[in-house]
Order: C-alpha cells, then sequence, then structure tokens
C-alpha cells in the first residue's frame, strides 16, 4: 500500500481526472491529492453542457463535486492552473505562471479538444463555436439569444444535442453533414433511418453530403456559411462538432511517448516511471478487435480514470479496454444503443437485421456466428447491458443466440441455462 | 458494526406468481393502494422483473446495488450515488433520461419510465421496514437477510440435508 506521504497530482479535472482522485481516495486516505484544472470554473459534468444552452439547467446543476460517486474529501482542485510541461527526472509539473509542482505519481488527463478543420476559412469569427467547456457554452447561449438561424457542421452526437438545445430555444437548426447520413461514426445509414425521420419531425434541416468551405462574417460576426456547393446560407451563429483530439500539445518536452495520444500499458502506465494516464488523451484498445484507439467518451474516461487511481495508490488494476463505439443516448424522443462493432457493409460478419414502425435492432455476431460483437438498438433499448456484456466478455453465445437476436435476453439466462 | 440487509432470491421457490411485481408496483405509486395505483399517471412501475426460462424455471431479478456499481460510475450527470444503507439509488430529479445506465447495468434491471423520461430502479423501499416484493412473496422465495444470516441459512439447510441423508 501507498504510504501516507505520498503526493498525487493529477492534471485534468474531468471525468478521468476526478474519478481517479476518488479511487485514490478510496485506497489512501492520507496522501496528498492536487488536482489541476485548466477551467476557472469548478469540475462538472461535462456531457450536460447542453443543457446549459436550452436553459433547462443552470451551471450549478453540473458541479460534480459531492455528486453521484465524488464524495471523496480532501481533493485539492487548482483552478486555472494549466499544465505546460512535465520533468519526468524531477518529477514535477510546470504550471502556467512558472510554479513546479512536485509529485510522486503523476496521472496525466488532460483530455480532448476539439478538431477544428483547417480548410474551413474564417473559423475564427465571433459567434463560431466548439461546444467543449462550460465556458463555451454560456458564450454560446449568449450568442443564441440573438441568433435567429445556427448552422452547425458535423453529424455527430454532439451536434446533435446541442442542435436539439438550439430547437428547444426556438431558433432554425441547419446541419450540415459530410457522411451520407447523421451519426455516421455510431451507425450505417440504413440504420440510421428511424432517427434521421425523428430529426427531420423535430424540424431539424438535415444536408447530408456537403461541408462548409468558409465561414462568413462580418462586423457583428458571423452572417453566413458557404458550401463546397457554392451554396451560401445565411446566419448568425455556427457550431463546429467535427470530432476531438487528445492534449498532447504540452508533453512536446517530455520524454513521455506520445502516438496520437499518450500510449499507456495494460495497467494505465507511461512509459516514464511513476507516471499514468487516462480518459481521452490515453491510447487505449478495444477488447474485441484489439485496435488501439481513442474514445472520446464521458463513461471510458470515468473507467480508465478509476483503473489508474487503483494503480497510483498501489492497488495494481489491469485495464480491459473498451468499445470504440459505446453510446446510448436519445435524441428526439428516440432512444438508441450502439455498441461494438456495427459498420458491417462489406465485411463478413454474421448481421441480423429487424425493422419494425418504430425501432429497429441490428445484432452483429462474428463470422463464425459464435461470438456477438456488436449491437444497435433503437426505439426499444431494454436490457442494453446484457448484450454489451456478452459482446464484452466474449461469451460463446450458441445457447442464448435466438434470445440474443429476438431481443428477449434476461439475466435468468446467464443464470439457468 | 452489523451488515446491512439485502433482498435475497431462493431459487428453488420461486413459482412465477409476479405478486412481488404487483406489490413492487403498488409501493412505488402515489396512492399505495392496487385500486387506485392502476389508474394513477405517472404509471407506477415495479423494479422487480420474474423471468422465465424453458423448460421450467422462474426468477425474479432486481437491482443487486453492486458493491462496484458500473452504473454508479457511468452516470454522466451524477444522478446515482450510494445511501448510508448501500444501497444505489436513482435521483429522479437529476437523471436526464440519456440511458447510459442502462446500456452498462450487467443484469438488465435499471427501467426507463417513458412518460416521465426518467431511469428508475430498485430503491429497497425506504419507507418499509420490508421491502414490498419481499413481503408479498407467497412462497418465501425473496429473503430480506444480512449476508451473514442469509449464508449461515443456507449453510444449516445444506448440513442437515447432508445428515438427513448420512442417516438413510
Amino acid at each position: 500500500m501507498a504510504n501516507n506521504e505520498d503526493r498525487y497530482v493529477i492534471i485534468g479535472a474531468s471525468a478521468a481526472g476526478m474519478a481517479a482522485a476518488e479511487a485514490i481516495r478510496q485506497s489512501d486516505s492520507t496522501g496528498v491529492i492536487t488536482v489541476l484544472s485548466e477551467e476557472p470554473v469548478q469540475p462538472y459534468f461535462r456531457p450536460m453542457i447542453p443543457f446549459l444552452i436550452s436553459g433547462k439547467k443552470s451551471a450549478a446543476d453540473m458541479t460534480l463535486i459531492g455528486q453521484g460517486p465524488y464524495s471523496g474529501t480532501g481533493i485539492d482542485v487548482k483552478l486555472n492552473s494549466r499544465a505546460e510541461g512535465i520533468d519526468t527526472k524531477n518529477q514535477t509539473v510546470m504550471v502556467q505562471g512558472g510554479d513546479l509542482v512536485p509529485y510522486d505519481k503523476l496521472l496525466i488527463a488532460t483530455g480532448s479538444r476539439p478538431y477544428i478543420p483547417p480548410e474551413i476559412a474564417g473559423t475564427e469569427a465571433e459567434g463560431v463555436f466548439a461546444l467543449r467547456t462550460l465556458t463555451d457554452a454560456s458564450a454560446a447561449a449568449g450568442r443564441a439569444a440573438e441568433a435567429d438561424h445556427v448552422v452547425m457542421l458535423g453529424g455527430g452526437l454532439l451536434n446533435l444535442k446541442a442542435a436539439f438545445a438550439l430547437l428547444e430555444r426556438g431558433l432554425d437548426v441547419t446541419l450540415v453533414v459530410y457522411s451520407p447520413e447523421v451519426l455516421s461514426q455510431l451507425m450505417e445509414p440504413d440504420d440510421a433511418v428511424l432517427i434521421r425521420d425523428a430529426l427531420n419531425k423535430a424540424g431539424l434541416k438535415i444536408m447530408t453530403g456537403c461541408s462548409a468551405t468558409h465561414i462568413l462574417s462580418q462586423a457583428g460576426g458571423v452572417n453566413g456559411v458557404l458550401l463546397d456547393s457554392g451554396q451560401e446560407i445565411s446566419c448568425q451563429m455556427v457550431c463546429i462538432g467535427k470530432g476531438v483530439f487528445p492534449n498532447v500539445n504540452f508533453l512536446e518536452q517530455s520524454d513521455v511517448q506520445v502516438d496520437q495520444g499518450v500510449v499507456v500499458d495494460r495497467f494505465t502506465a507511461c512509459n516514464a516511471a511513476n507516471v499514468f494516464a487516462a480518459g481521452d488523451v490515453a491510447v487505449t484498445f478495444d477488447p474485441i478487435t484489439s485496435d488501439k484507439i481513442v474514445t472520446g467518451l464521458w463513461t471510458n474516461a470515468v473507467e480508465m480514470g478509476r483503473c489508474a487511481g487503483y494503480n497510483m495508490a498501489g492497488r495494481t488494476t489491469e485495464y480491459t479496454g473498451t468499445f470504440g463505439i459505446l453510446n446510448a443516448t436519445q435524441v428526439a424522443d428516440e432512444p438508441f444503443v450502439s455498441m461494438g462493432i456495427v459498420h458491417t457493409s462489406g465485411t463478413d460478419y454474421e448481421t441480423h437485421v429487424f425493422s419494425t414502425r418504430n425501432t429497429y435492432r441490428k445484432l452483429v455476431f462474428s463470422e463464425d456466428g459464435e461470438r456477438l460483437v456488436g449491437v444497435v438498438f433503437i426505439g426499444d433499448i431494454s436490457h442494453a447491458g446484457l448484450y454489451r456484456y456478452v459482446i464484452r466478455e466474449r461469451m460463446p453465445v450458441a445457447n442464448i443466440k435466438t434470445f440474443i437476436i429476438n431481443h428477449t435476453l434476461h439475466y435468468g439466462h446467464f443464470l439457468l441455462l | 458494526m452489523a451488515q446491512p440487509k439485502e433482498i435475497f432470491v431462493r431459487l428453488d421457490r420461486c413459482m412465477g406468481c409476479h405478486s412481488c411485481e404487483l406489490a413492487c408496483a403498488v409501493e412505488h405509486s402515489q396512492s399505495k393502494s392496487l385500486y387506485s395505483a392502476i389508474s394513477e399517471k405517472p404509471t407506477p412501475q415495479s423494479r422487480v422483473y420474474v423471468e422465465w426460462v424453458a423448460p421450467d424455471n422462474r426468477l425474479p431479478v432486481l437491482c443487486r446495488h453492486c458493491e462496484d456499481a458500473p452504473c454508479m460510475h457511468a452516470c454522466i450527470c451524477g444522478a446515482i450515488s450510494r445511501t448510508e444503507e448501500r444501497v444505489v439509488m436513482t435521483n429522479a430529479d437529476k437523471c436526464i433520461g440519456c440511458w447510459t445506465c442502462v446500456m452498462v447495468c450487467p443484469y438488465g434491471v435499471i427501467g426507463r419510465h417513458l412518460e416521465e423520461h426518467k431511469a428508475y430502479r430498485c430503491d429497497r423501499c425506504p419507507d418499509l421496514e420490508i421491502p414490498a416484493c419481499v413481503s408479498s412473496c407467497p412462497t418465501k422465495a425473496l429473503v430480506y437477510q444480512a449476508v451473514d444470516e442469509f449464508s449461515k441459512d443456507v449453510r444449516k439447510v445444506a448440513s442437515s440435508e447432508m445428515l438427513s441423508g448420512e442417516g438413510g
């Protein structure tokens, strides 16, 4: 067990960082835990920021400390403290302003930041947002109050959630999607029909197969978007949701190994001694395909952060990886779950698809049909966790396959078959 | 410190009568009476599910209030926490209905209340001494005991069965 003098330093106060702090505190009641946050506000549940735009929740409703499992005491969160570099020889973190923070164990949990495509001109104009932080969301809410029409670039979940928040405020919203269909990362176009219908019905204008080349602006900020088709859309606000990439710039001068994200072993440790990484910033792996992946999901980040926290405090814990796709949510009153391998066009996976007027499901099995590897549920997502379990544990499915295909699997099948 | 009580299932006793489901829904209604509960809105929901496995097995499934609760850690808005009694509780006021908990629960026991757009699950009936499902079970398939008491009873039954087997 860790001794009571240990100084734990965590860079990043979001999902991975705070989950790690909690796990360290569970295992080590006396170690000194310092969390460095570059943000000016106390930690919050980042996935909730669209509610700030819709006005359904206040910033106070999103506070993390004291909520859910985050009840640990003696966790010192230092705000406005961006890490600018780390010295793994002397075991210190350089913080903005020049302070050096010494550590015995360090966690890199700096997360990710929005990808702003360089090929789009004019992204620095006032009224252009890439929603990542509470500060971004507050600013977007302010701009929305004066806007009538918003153009969203990108058809992923972040943009869809933000689009709904703006629709709820009564704004006109146009979604510009380069892919042939929305949510292309999470499902194939044929899988998304029900969701697309629901989005259309909700009043979202969707343009697929096109992208923006210029964001046009004048004195008051954004006043339009020019598409690659030559079409110009007038608007007062633009949101860019084109994915995220790991925050690793501050590691350039260090000897921490980076390959897209921070490279870690199965115990979340970096190549440098006493340095760990977790969450969006870390390179993790998919337990089914063994592919190296960087994910941008709260739930994944928490799981990996907890694992890192236990390892830092001396409780050796193996990280078992995560699915690149692991999403549950509800858009336009249409609940859906997408997990594992779901892009099956041009592959030999055994797939079973069932579609009714208001539900859709796709079950993806391995080529030999003996393992479940992916699931899309739309409309009826009940018992989704059981399917996740079957995928993750690579269970042989022979005796439960009918139940899986018919979406009638329940816990009794695990226990009594 | 005394161990907190939990709801155990004696698989050999369940007849699949669904009394527990009914009692659970009524206990989680506003009126707490079957006759009025039926017409209440939002519709009261049961948090225990009696499942059937061929050829002739029934079992009630309900939240295990896991020690390492995946739902609590996965929740993206901090709506799920553990009470002092070790009960994993969903705070309906905070729940935003994103269904992440449904996606990660390996027992499939988190329900979605469609009228309220909230997740719900067993809360071990905080207002009752014995949870409604347990008191309603006519065959005592559901037991409300601390782990040590329950396992002691199991051992007693097992040893008496072994003894009677030896004797004749």
